[in-house]
């Protein structure tokens, strides 16, 4: 009966002392802590990695983010989880913001899609526009040459591909189509590995390439059209709505990303020498969309009462 | 790069992170422990009394209860992760606590998952004992503190396979802590979250210096449960 009482002494001392030491191990206590939902492009690309230095020191903060696609993003912040939203799909951004949850939507920077499949290009879809190569996969996938893998996550990026499959006139199903279900990198990497197509954002797509190397066979077969450019807008918050959620850091970030330092933060920030994300605050005329005047006087007196320009 | 040579540079970088200090990485690895061996001992602090409870007694669906607590130890951590995250969530029934993304959460989370385990390996390893003790127990009518002692003293091999199974669940889980913890870096970052997001950005050889790092610690805790389990065997054939 003692070595029970000894084990089991002996287990509670030694758990009670590595509890007690790693609760007294704190990594360097944070100062504010901003939570961003924000999409895996973001990530994957390490431009969030890149940013917060910069924003962390400036605004005495820490800046952290959630890992998800567009769709769970929105849908984690409309719970009022999130402190901020850096995501990639006008449509259902605009639908956040009219729905009450967010006040304030502005388009901060962009890069674009593109379609991406086997050096063979079994489809044939090089040198045709994006709707062109969709029908194109399509096509040859109902005849067994080729294989489109879909994100099928509901984020930015699946968003974009069911609206091309709908201009294209397909409907995308079948043994050709497959859904993984999971974020860019990983979808390419099935595509890789299936020698099929899909689509990605530039940015993700060269970040994995500059990784995996020559493990990495899929090249760009499509790109440069205008309905494959890929806006990202920050969204902040109800403040009303969600009175938990650190607003004042919130629009720091905001600022912070539109003023003049963020904006040539993001133009500078390259991988392999290549430029990933285009600031376009103020200007989204330039790329063909609909003009934000209302929204950039507001945020330019902002940044001007804070001596942020 | 082929396979093998990524696995080749992940034991490198393993390596290299060991021996280094990597204080980020020392922080994702500290916090993983912490979760866990603190979701295993809550774990074990409510399964192992109610485990008891339901061997021992003899009540009305016995059985199913037996059955239902076999079947949580086989609970998928991503669903367990779901609803402990839609309870603390701010628009959520407990979100007033404000536990989302913090470490709470992610031993809540890890608990749901371990107590199961430790309270379904209890009632076997006590229903599984020699049918005469309790005889003996009985006709010698023990008071129920004398006989929980005897029970539990003469089951504690089962019980240390119960914590060490509970553990190993805990800190290979990936689904209920990327949920609830949000994988917040150098906050609720963990040792499976960041070798998933590691995986993601295609730093795979990141990935398993990491995952090579989870077998250390892993193998360092079951090396202890196991030289507990082994010293007890020895006492009891004595």
């Amino acid at each position: 009966m003692s070595s029970l009482k000894n084990n089991v002494l002996v287990i509670i001392v030694i758990a009670v002392i590595v509890v007690v030491l790693t609760i007294t191990y704190k990594p360097a206590s944070p100062p504010q802590r901003l939570i961003i939902a924000t999409t895996t492009s973001t990530v994957d690309t390490g431009l969030l990695d890149y940013l917060k230095p910069y924003f962390d020191s400036r605004f005495n903060a820490n800046m952290t983010w959630l890992y998800l696609g567009t769709g769970q993003a929105l849908e984690v912040a409309s719970r009022g989880d999130a402190d901020v939203l850096l995501v990639h799909d006008r449509v259902r951004e605009d639908a956040f913001v009219s729905s009450g949850n967010g006040t304030l939507r502005v388009t901060v920077m962009y890069n674009d899609f593109v379609i991406i499949g086997p050096p063979s290009d079994p489809a044939g879809a090089r040198g045709t526009n994006a709707t062109e190569a969709m029908a194109k996969i399509a096509q040859a996938g109902v005849g067994g040459n080729a294989v489109f893998v879909s994100r099928g996550d509901n984020s930015g990026t699946n968003a974009l591909e069911k609206r091309l499959w709908t201009k294209a006139g397909v409907s995308a199903s079948g043994t050709w189509y497959v859904s993984t279900g999971s974020g860019m990198a990983p979808t390419i990497r099935v595509a890789n590995e299936k020698g099929g197509y899909t689509i990605s954002d530039r940015g993700s797509f060269y970040k994995l390439r500059s990784t995996m190397n020559t493990t990495l066979s899929l090249v760009i077969v499509c790109e440069n059209d205008t309905s494959l450019l890929n806006p990202y807008g920050i969204i902040l918050l109800n403040s009303t709505k969600y009175q938990n959620i650190k607003y004042d850091l919130a629009t720091d970030f905001l600022l912070f990303m539109v003023s003049k330092q963020g904006q040539s933060l993001i133009g500078n920030f390259t991988v392999d020498g290549k430029q990933l994300f285009f600031p376009v605050y103020g200007q989204p005329e330039s790329i063909g969309l609909p003009s934000e005047n209302s929204t950039v006087t507001y945020l330019n007196s902002l940044l001007k009462s804070r001596g942020l320009e | 790069m082929g396979g093998f040579e990524i696995i080749v540079e992940g034991f490198a970088r393993a390596l290299q992170i060991l021996f280094s200090g990597d204080q980020e990485i020392l922080g994702i690895t500290l916090l993983s422990l912490r979760v866990s061996l603190t979701a295993t001992l809550l774990g074990a602090a409510f399964g192992i009394p109610i485990g008891f409870l339901v061997a021992r007694k003899d009540f009305h669906g016995k059985s199913v209860v037996t059955t239902v607590i076999n079947t949580l130890m086989g609970l998928p951590p991503v669903v367990v992760g779901l609803v402990v995250y839609l309870f603390l969530s701010s628009s959520g029934p407990l979100g007033f606590l404000r536990l989302l993304y913090t470490p709470e959460a992610m031993i809540i989370a890890q608990m749901i998952l371990t107590f199961p385990i430790v309270c379904g390996i209890t009632i076997s390893s006590i229903l599984s004992l020699n049918p005469k003790l309790k005889e003996t127990l009985v006709s010698l009518s023990a008071p129920s503190s004398w006989e929980a002692r005897v029970l539990l003293n003469e089951s504690r091999l089962g019980l240390i396979t119960a914590l060490i199974a509970a553990f190993g669940a805990a800190i290979s889980e990936v689904g209920a802590i990327m949920m609830v913890g949000g994988n917040l870096l150098g906050y609720t970052r963990a040792l499976t979250t960041a070798i998933m997001l590691y995986t993601n950005m295609g730093e795979f050889a990141t990935a398993i210096a990491l995952g090579i790092i989870l077998l250390l610690i892993a193998f360092g805790v079951n090396l202890f449960l196991t030289y507990l389990q082994m010293r007890s065997r020895v006492r009891r054939t004595t």
